[in-house]
């Protein structure tokens, strides 16, 4: 609100997503190939092993080209990018951490310098001074990673900070050495998988590099789930509760995650080991397609263990300070806010810019988690009623933050995306439609026999009848829930579903206790107590 | 008219004195200029000897290229590096001016990095064929030259924006998507020009004192160097005059005027003129005799001095120009100063490491020219 939003025809948080995957992919290389390099080249030499020499001295060159440019650039690219889609959160950062990005940015000047001249000195440096230089730009590079995850990890577990506001604290939070060691773990591995684009044409040296890079992804592939355990284990009850399955992304993201290092693995060991003859382009483009699915798919599980927030206890996705939701609800956004396109006299005009300004990070009407298909069939008075309880629903969204008026504007401005319902209910679709309804009335925050928040145990051994005499109540019986004002003939659709559903025989009924259901799952709003934020 | 709203200062304290922000800013920036005119300022003189080089009577450029083709990408390295410092330390003083320009110009904003990248590769796409003279090379390093005028020309359109709040609101309902520049302020295009033509001007200041150390090895080549540089630095010092007296017309009267009324802004401002002045003269002097003289290398020196009291002058200019809106002294400040102790140390050290990297260098180079010698 108090900056401009920048109106993107994709939401903010995908771009950012996008640059910080290929950075990412790129600077744990430079991490992880910088000790492959350097080690390579000793061994070489201790040995007189010239073919070897040969294959570091080409692999040096394709590593400074991707590492120089492309890693450094991309980094750069990040900067940009959330100071555009984030500038709240990113000037928290830098006033809670610019001395810890200056301090990274004297490892990040001499890893650039040191990078240069490795590359470009096999020929020129006497050996012992040529590995100095190499050992220099390991050290630097690995420093640089040191510093950058303490503000990295800050961001889901801001620790103590919270209380102190002492860089220290934020620095050396609970999840800084953890994440470390997954950290260093994925640079092995992709230092283990970019060696292979190089790998030299003749057949002996050719076996022997392809052996020795997959040694490097087997440690870094043996470390890594050590590692993801323990940072697993700190980090905050909310994550936590994503992980156990709340969330269909995050399961997505653990599978592919996994999935793709093993894929990865897999080949090093058949091609790479065992047949090092197969280790052809084609292989070696899958694996490096693989490194990056997997880094993207740990990049989008960080993200997303952070919702509702981008630093947790602070500032929401998006980028409303957690100190500025008050003020907002109570003056409005029209008030507050510094940067709208329209006055606010036409109201849908007013809440489609109310949407860009509050859901603009993570959702257009359209495509990736667009809003179109989750809010069909919703009329405006639901949706500025759900808009009230939207921190609820499943955890991941930030409260709302505006006045009744800004409610109700975005509600229309929702309730417009999808033309109005009219539906033809007779007794053979009543079944379908009744689910059409709770999907769209009740599924955002229930199931009936699923583990998200079940109904069955309200609604077992009910009629339809009974059950749908429980709607006109619903808005009294939680603060959290909307209330009902479903058509009549939706209501008796509904009804008939939940019933029906409720009564259905099941092989396992939901337990509340292995389940984040119902009471369990309220957890999800730790962060909105400060004294859970760990 | 509606009233012009800047979004507020971050709630958190600064973590460390503003003057120490200030001069590292300061200090930072000029580092980033002296590469990036490298970058840029070299490219220009690469391309045009590269091209002039082609035809055999100009053997002098075709070296001179080659030459400048080796380093080009190592300077577009650290402009970018000591940039990111400089982006680093301006956010903390003025983030709330410079995240609402770069938003309002998002689209393009985001595209200098592609640009650079592109940029990037292409001069390393050189500096592995020019030595071959291939006319790919030539196409390649103008498109990269091309490039960088083009993300010069959106880091100004990001500097002048930042600097009037009182656009941002017409500008972001005009175009909230980041599709817009700031050609409405009539500062831009001589600030522009300001800019590329002083990129030439300090790289052949560099130039000038690179020739008088090839004259070590090679008279004829360095005298030609030195006489060379010599020249397009005076004429494009001249130009300098007059697209920085259009400049001067174009920012706002008032704050023109303070450049003559504010003491230091007016000590700055005439401290920068008369070393631009002895800069030329000096390098003009040296230059033109027989066997040029070591004045040249002072000329360098006050052209890098001149750079300096310039980013010195840009820093007090955009205080005046913010100053309706921002008061740095005001901002609450809460030293971090176990960390900032470290950064000092570290930042020590790793210019030693740096410097030592450089010393292995050069005591091979020693050693190497010792045995062909021999």
């Amino acid at each position: 609100m108090n900056y401009p939003h920048w109106q993107l025809a994709l939401p903010g948080g995908m771009l950012i997503a996008l640059v910080a995957v290929l950075h990412v992919f790129v600077s744990h290389f430079a991490v992880g190939g910088g000790c492959f390099l350097v080690v390579t080249e000793l061994i070489a030499r201790r040995r007189g092993d010239t073919g070897l020499l040969d294959y570091c001295r080409r692999h040096s060159k394709f590593f400074a080209l991707l590492t120089l440019v492309f890693g450094a650039i991309t980094g750069v690219g990040i900067w940009f990018t959330i100071g555009l889609v984030s500038p709240e959160a990113t000037s928290t950062l830098i006033h809670a951490f610019v001395w810890g990005w200056a301090i990274e940015w004297v490892f990040f000047f001499v890893e650039i310098a040191a990078a240069i001249i490795y590359a470009r000195t096999w020929e020129s440096l006497p050996a012992r001074d040529h590995m100095i230089i190499g050992w220099i730009y390991f050290v630097a590079a690995w420093m640089s990673l040191f510093v950058i995850n303490g503000i990295l990890t800050f961001m889901l577990t801001p620790g103590r900070w919270i209380e102190t506001h002492s860089f220290w604290d934020g620095f050396f939070n609970p999840t800084f050495l953890p994440s470390l060691v997954a950290r260093s773990a994925v640079s092995l591995i992709l230092a283990g998988i970019f060696g292979y684009v190089t790998l030299p044409g003749a057949e002996e040296i050719r076996s022997r590099v392809a052996r020795w890079a997959a040694l490097w992804m087997v440690a870094g592939v043996v470390i890594l789930p050590l590692a993801l355990w323990w940072y697993f284990s700190t980090i905050p009850r909310f994550s936590q509760l994503y992980l156990n399955g709340v969330l269909i992304g995050v399961r997505h993201a653990v599978r592919g995650g996994v999935g793709f290092t093993l894929v990865a693995l897999l080949l090093a060991l058949i091609c790479g080991v065992w047949k090092p003859r197969w280790m052809r382009p084609p292989v070696v483009a899958v694996m490096v397609i693989c490194g990056l699915g997997a880094i993207g798919a740990g990049e989008y599980l960080r993200e997303f263990l952070r919702k509702p927030w981008v630093i947790n206890g602070v500032v929401y996705a998006n980028d409303v300070r957690a100190t500025q939701v008050e003020e907002l609800q109570n003056k409005g956004v029209a008030v507050t806010a510094n940067f709208l396109t329209t006055g606010g006299n036409d109201q849908l005009a007013y809440g489609a810019n109310l949407f860009q300004l509050q859901c603009g990070s993570c959702h257009g009407a359209e495509g990736y988690r667009g809003m179109a298909r989750r809010v069909d069939g919703w009329d405006a008075e639901f949706a500025a009623d759900i808009l009230q309880h939207i921190h609820v629903l499943r955890g991941t969204m930030p409260p709302y933050a505006g006045n009744e008026e800004d409610r109700k504007a975005l509600g229309a401005y929702l309730a417009s995306l999808n033309p109005p319902w009219h539906l033809q209910i007779t007794d053979a679709n009543r079944l379908e439609i009744g689910e059409k309804v709770f999907n769209s009335r009740c599924g955002h925050c229930h199931s009936v026999n699923g583990n998200l928040r079940a109904l069955r145990g309200a609604f077992e051994k009910q009629t339809p009848a009974q059950v749908q005499e429980a709607f006109p109540a619903l808005g009294m019986m939680s603060t959290d829930m909307p209330n009902f004002n479903a058509p009549d003939d939706q209501a008796q659709a509904l009804a008939f579903y939940i019933s029906h559903e409720a009564n259905k025989p099941i092989a396992q009924k939901p337990t509340p206790q292995e389940m984040p259901t119902g009471s369990t799952h309220s957890q999800l709003r730790i962060p909105f107590d400060a004294g859970e934020v760990r | 008219m509606s009233p012009i709203r800047v979004p507020h200062v971050d709630p958190l304290p600064l973590p460390g004195p503003v003057w120490l922000f200030t001069v590292l800013l300061l200090v930072v920036f000029t580092l980033h200029v002296v590469a990036m005119n490298f970058a840029l300022g070299g490219g220009l003189w690469a391309l045009w000897n590269y091209l002039r080089g082609r035809s055999s009577p100009h053997r002098n450029s075709r070296r001179l290229a080659d030459e400048l083709s080796q380093m080009l990408p190592s300077f577009l390295a650290f402009t970018v590096t000591l940039g990111v410092a400089a982006l680093l330390f301006v956010q903390v003083l003025y983030g709330n001016f410079l995240y609402t320009s770069s938003i309002l110009i998002g689209a393009l904003w985001l595209m200098v990095i592609p640009l650079v990248i592109v940029a990037y590769y292409g001069y390393y796409f050189f500096s592995y064929t020019a030595e071959k003279g291939r006319t790919a090379a030539g196409w390649i390093l103008a498109l990269s030259v091309c490039i960088l005028l083009a993300i010069a020309f959106i880091f100004v359109n990001n500097m002048t924006l930042m600097l009037r709040p009182e656009r941002w609101l017409e500008m972001y309902r005009a175009h909230p998507n980041g599709w817009n520049l700031n050609l409405g302020d009539a500062s831009v295009v001589p600030r522009y020009l300001h800019i590329v033509n002083g990129s030439i001007v300090l790289f052949s200041a560099i130039l000038a004192h690179l020739g008088m150390r090839k004259m070590k090895s090679d008279a004829v080549y360095g005298r030609w160097l030195v006489q060379r540089a010599a020249l397009v630095f005076a004429t494009c010092t001249g130009l300098q005059f007059l697209f920085g007296m259009w400049l001067l017309l174009a920012i706002p009267r008032p704050i023109a005027m303070s450049l003559l009324s504010e003491p230091l802004m007016g000590g700055v401002f005439g401290l920068a003129l008369i070393s631009v002045i002895a800069a030329m003269l000096l390098i003009l002097l040296g230059s033109l005799a027989e066997r040029p003289s070591m004045l040249v290398h002072a000329g360098f020196g006050v052209s890098l001095l001149t750079l300096f009291l310039m980013v010195c002058l840009r820093f007090l200019l955009r205080m005046a120009y913010l100053r309706p809106y921002a008061d740095l002294n005001a901002l609450a400040v809460h030293p971090q100063i176990g960390v900032i102790a470290i950064f000092i140390v570290l930042f020590i050290g790793g210019l030693a490491t740096v410097g030592y990297m450089l010393w292995l260098l050069a005591r091979s180079a020693r050693v190497r020219s010792a045995e062909a010698a021999r």
